[in-house]
């Protein structure tokens, strides 16, 4: 079910793990914001579509690795902010583990191109 | 995966709340994504419809969340079978075809676990069940069980620290003479505390008490049938007398409604106590006999005791009983405690499970089919799905619906099937005869469990049959399916569908193969031939008071009935004789051979019988060598036995048996000692055990001079046996009229009743197996039917470009039998196992011969090669001109 299955999959996935890690950095945050950062360190990549964060927000509130709650913003405005777990740190931890090794193991195997 | 669908199921309480919230989430957003666009000098209007873009498809995104933040709201559910059925009644040659196969084979699945699960599975219907234990002694000479004596019985029952109680129970006749006519019930004869041990309480009155098993006293528990249809269910019965076997028997009781001990056939419908077995007053009442093995026994462990420890009790005292009385009790010293469930249906349940077996893969050959309906189906609607996924149905939507349809083909399947399954076990009942030996079969029904079956076996087969197009669906590629229509899932599907008509075969194999093992078995067991002949024979028995009726006056009236039988015309020879051929082991004695003396725990036994003159005349058993008995073969003359060939050879081999003297262990009513008796015949191998292998050794006493009961008649007639009944009948009443007749039947009947129980299995595998052909078949043609229609262009053209009749006809025949070879060594395994599985409930065949094997490839062979017949003779009728032309 968690397997990747196609490119748009694999782009959830990643997507997931950086709404974690937003929420990881910056505390509590409502969608807007949460698309603002991905905006900032991603360049490009939500441009066009960011209402898929609020689809991976849902995913990851079903998962049990975020909750959400409603405050108030900094114009005062009504506003859902979501925060992470405790299950949602542990699985950022591990994601990010496997990332890096992932990364680490590509990084490798590109280096390794045109050696023989 | 849980934690999703329980954070679904959560929402689905707050759907609207949810929905409510999250439009204003992203109403915000919105707002602040414009906002920030102003900021950065955008116009207004401009600004809200840039936010928007960047957001993406506000309205999809919304519909997309609210399906998976919940389940599917109702009415989307409702929505969905909706559609299903509207679809459904579209198709309905397809919904018919479809609904029709699971009916078939949900009925018949239904019907078999129906008669396991009441005969196998449930449990004894009393209280605590699995603490109740058969015990038996173990006879160690041929090491089977046997029954325990009277005195063995008392002394295990007083010595017994593992039971809280063993109770004595024995079979036996009784005949009510209140009113005319007589009749004559099956009732059982038991230790006191019967009722108590089953955890029972009796409907009117009482059970019995401990000081009514001494002899002399009469009292009776009656049946609740019996108090119906005899007492008019007068409350009042409880205190009166009533008559039995000619003496005064005090009602105590009635049994509750559905009660039955012990469970075997026929229902009991009377229990009396075993004073009836201490009071005889010629000879030693059978309670003080210990070489009689008479009685069954069945007992209550206590908490915590497991069958094993108490058998090892048991036998401990076996032993001590051996060292006290070793001429009775050395062959006995080793007991034996099983579950009463296990004594009751221990020798039919590995049959049952087998028709289970059976009978579910034709439920998977039926679901194999509806798979390929389906399967042709949603390759017709394959363009309709992706239109639909092309216009934003999303992926569970479309597998929601395809579900749904399932469901509503399954309903009327499994609602089918549970009518089919009551009209089955109507048929089954029928078939399986009032007298076949499987105990509780009579009360066999439709009931809750059986339902949860059927409901059960639907729902499987629903998943597993909606499993395939499922896959198809998950696999649809919009814009492929769209671009270059249907050929690429067409072929996948081909495929698919090919692989389960292989299935089919190899499944249908197994059938087959099981289907003649049992057939060629139940052949082998009509013709053998049983030693008599069973034609122009009809047999009955009577019953004789014994108050009336002594040693002397039975003789006599032997003899009257007999005379006067013989004058109806029509009858040719009456005897009487007990217990008949194809009766089963009834009656073991053992002797002792005058040349070769042994102790008497050492001594052989074997069957034996009583019979009359004519006896063996009548019964068409022909007299070999020697002489048959006469009337002057009384207590007078000489003793004298008759013995069969098997005997002959058994214990006088390579010597004439004729003039050899022994000394069986029974003794004539009144005659203290036993007595040297002269063999004076050899008759042929009368069958005494009906599916055994060969016949048994048995010798014959002459009536007059062991005179222990009247016995049944057996008339040999010129005419139909049936007609006789009448006037034999007529016959009977004329000489007494309180004596009942009873069990009449034709020597064909007895002969049929002796196979029922493989005649049962094997029209059921039969029938198994003719259903598996005939949906394999549809399969196949289905398929091929289904593939000319798809390649009619490319026929065409072959034909077209000269390829003859002939050769269109061989390339779907070929198709056929590519199916048909892979299907054929798929099910070999199987054939093989099934082989090997059936080898126990076979008779005279032997079951791993090739033979049956080959047979049943070709059998599929020939009704595979004419399912692809009619394709094959379509497609080589195409006409070319009509297909090219519609190009």
């Amino acid at each position: 079910m968690d397997m990747p299955k196609d490119h748009s999959e694999l782009l959830q996935g990643t997507l997931d793990l950086m709404v974690l890690k937003t929420l990881d950095a910056l505390g509590p945050l409502h969608g807007y914001g949460i698309a603002r950062r991905i905006e900032q360190i991603s360049e490009d990549m939500l441009r066009l579509n960011e209402g898929t964060v609020y689809a991976s927000l849902l995913r990851l509130t079903q998962k049990g690795w975020i909750r959400s709650e409603w405050g108030a913003s900094e114009n005062k405005r009504r506003a859902r902010f979501y925060s992470l777990t405790r299950a949602g740190q542990k699985q950022l931890a591990r994601e990010a583990e496997s990332w890096q090794r992932m990364s680490g193991v590509i990084g490798r195997v590109l280096r390794l191109e045109r050696q023989h | 995966m849980l934690r999703r669908l329980i954070s679904r199921i959560a929402a689905t309480f707050r759907r609207r709340r949810l929905d409510e919230e999250f439009d204003e989430e992203v109403r915000d957003h919105l707002a602040m994504l414009t906002e920030r666009l102003v900021a950065r000098g955008m116009d207004p209007v401009e600004a809200r419809y840039a936010a928007r873009r960047q957001f993406g498809a506000v309205t999809q995104m919304k519909e997309q969340l609210r399906e998976r933040r919940a389940l599917p709201p109702l009415d989307v559910l409702v929505q969905d079978v909706r559609h299903a059925l509207r679809g459904l009644w579209r198709a309905k040659g397809f919904t018919a075809a479809a609904a029709a196969t699971l009916a078939l084979g949900i009925g018949a699945s239904t019907a078999v676990f129906a008669v396991l699960d009441t005969v196998v599975l449930r449990p004894l219907p009393f209280a605590q069940p699995d603490r109740l234990m058969s015990f038996r002694n173990i006879d160690r000479r041929g090491h089977h069980p046997t029954n325990l004596s009277y005195p063995n019985f008392f002394d295990y029952r007083a010595q017994t620290r593992v039971f809280e109680r063993l109770v004595c129970y024995r079979d036996a006749h009784f005949t009510l003479t209140d009113s005319v006519p007589a009749i004559r019930v099956p009732g059982e004869i038991v230790s006191w505390d019967l009722f108590p041990l089953l955890g029972v309480q009796p409907e009117l009155g009482r059970g019995f008490l401990a000081e009514e098993e001494k002899a002399g006293t009469h009292v009776v528990v009656l049946s609740q049938g019996l108090w119906q249809s005899r007492f008019g269910g007068d409350r009042r019965i409880v205190g009166r007398k009533v008559h039995i076997n000619g003496k005064s028997f005090m009602v105590v009781g009635v049994a509750p409604r559905g009660f039955q001990f012990p469970e075997d056939a026929p229902p009991m419908q009377l229990w009396t106590t075993i004073a009836e077995d201490a009071s005889v007053t010629e000879e030693t009442p059978m309670t003080e006999q210990r070489g009689a093995r008479v009685t069954d026994t069945i007992g209550r462990l206590k908490p915590g005791v497991t069958p094993d420890r108490a058998q090892a009790q048991m036998d401990q005292i076996g032993r001590a009983l051996a060292l006290m009385d070793p001429d009775n009790n050395r062959n006995v010293a080793q007991t034996l405690v099983v579950p009463e469930q296990e004594r009751l249906v221990g020798k039919t349940r590995r049959p049952l499970w087998i028709m289970l077996g059976a009978v579910m893969l034709v439920l998977l050959i039926a679901c194999a089919n509806v798979a390929n309906l389906l399967l042709v189906r949603s390759t017709g609607r394959a363009r309709e799905f992706s239109v639909r996924a092309a216009l934003g149905a999303s992926r569970p939507a479309l597998l929601r619906q395809l579900l749904a349809e399932s469901l509503m083909l399954g309903l009327p399947g499994s609602v089918g099937g549970a009518a089919l399954s009551a009209l089955a076990l109507r048929g089954a009942l029928r078939l399986a005869g009032e007298n076949i030996p499987i105990p509780r079969i009579a009360g066999v029904s439709v009931d809750l469990r059986v339902l949860a079956f059927a409901v059960a076996a639907a729902v499987g087969t629903v998943v597993l049959f909606s499993l395939a197009p499922a896959l198809q669906v998950m696999r649809v590629d919009v814009s492929g399916a769209l671009k270059e229509g249907v050929a690429n899932i067409a072929r996948g599907r081909h495929r698919l569908r090919s692989s389960l008509v292989v299935g089919q075969i190899a499944l249908g194999l197994v059938l087959l193969v099981g289907a003649e093992l049992l057939i060629a078995s139940l052949l082998y067991l009509v013709r053998r031939d049983p030693g008599f002949k069973p034609d122009h024979l009809l047999t009955f028995g009577i019953g004789l008071s014994d108050t009336r009726y002594d040693t002397a006056a039975q003789i006599g009236f032997s003899d009257r009935l007999r005379e006067r039988l013989r004058a109806i015309p029509g009858v040719r020879i009456a005897a009487a004789g007990f217990p008949l051929p194809l009766e089963g082991f009834q009656m073991g004695i053992s002797f002792d051979i005058e040349e070769r003396p042994s102790p008497p725990s050492e001594r052989p036994v074997c069957d034996m019988a009583i019979v009359t003159p004519g006896f063996f005349g009548a019964m068409g058993i022909p007299i070999l060598r020697g002489r048959d008995f006469t009337e002057r073969d009384d207590t007078g003359a000489t003793r004298v036995l008759a013995v069969n060939e098997a005997f002959a050879r058994a214990y006088f081999p390579g010597e004439d048996a004729i003039g050899k003297r022994i000394e069986p262990g029974g003794t004539n009513i009144g005659e203290k000692k036993t007595m040297m008796r002269e063999i004076v015949g050899i008759v042929g191998n009368a069958r005494q055990e009906p599916l055994s292998a060969k016949a048994g050794p048995i010798y014959y006493f002459p009536y007059k001079q062991l005179s222990w009961d009247v016995g049944n008649f057996v008339l040999r007639t010129a005419i139909s046996p049936e007609q006789l009944e009448p006037a034999a009948r007529a016959v009977l009443t004329g000489l007494d009229r309180e004596a009942p007749m009873f069990e009449v039947r034709s020597g064909e009947e007895r002969a049929a009743e002796a196979i029922a129980v493989p005649r049962f299995l094997t029209v059921l595998m039969s029938g198994f197996a003719g259903i598996a052909l005939l949906l394999t078949g549809v399969g196949l043609y289905g398929v091929l039917s289904y593939t000319v229609a798809r390649r009619q262009r490319e026929i065409g053209v072959r034909i077209a470009l000269g390829a003859g009749r002939r050769t269109v006809l061989s390339l779907v025949l070929q198709d056929a039998l590519r199916m048909l070879w892979i299907g054929l060594i798929f099910g070999l395994a199987g054939a093989v196992a099934v082989q090997r599985l059936l080898q126990s409930a076979t008779f005279g065949i032997r079951s791993s011969d090739p033979i049956f094997i080959i047979v049943a490839c070709s059998v599929m062979a020939v009704a595979s090669l004419a399912a692809a017949f009619i394709p094959a003779l379509r497609a080589a009728s195409v006409d070319p001109m009509q297909t090219l032309r519609s190009e």
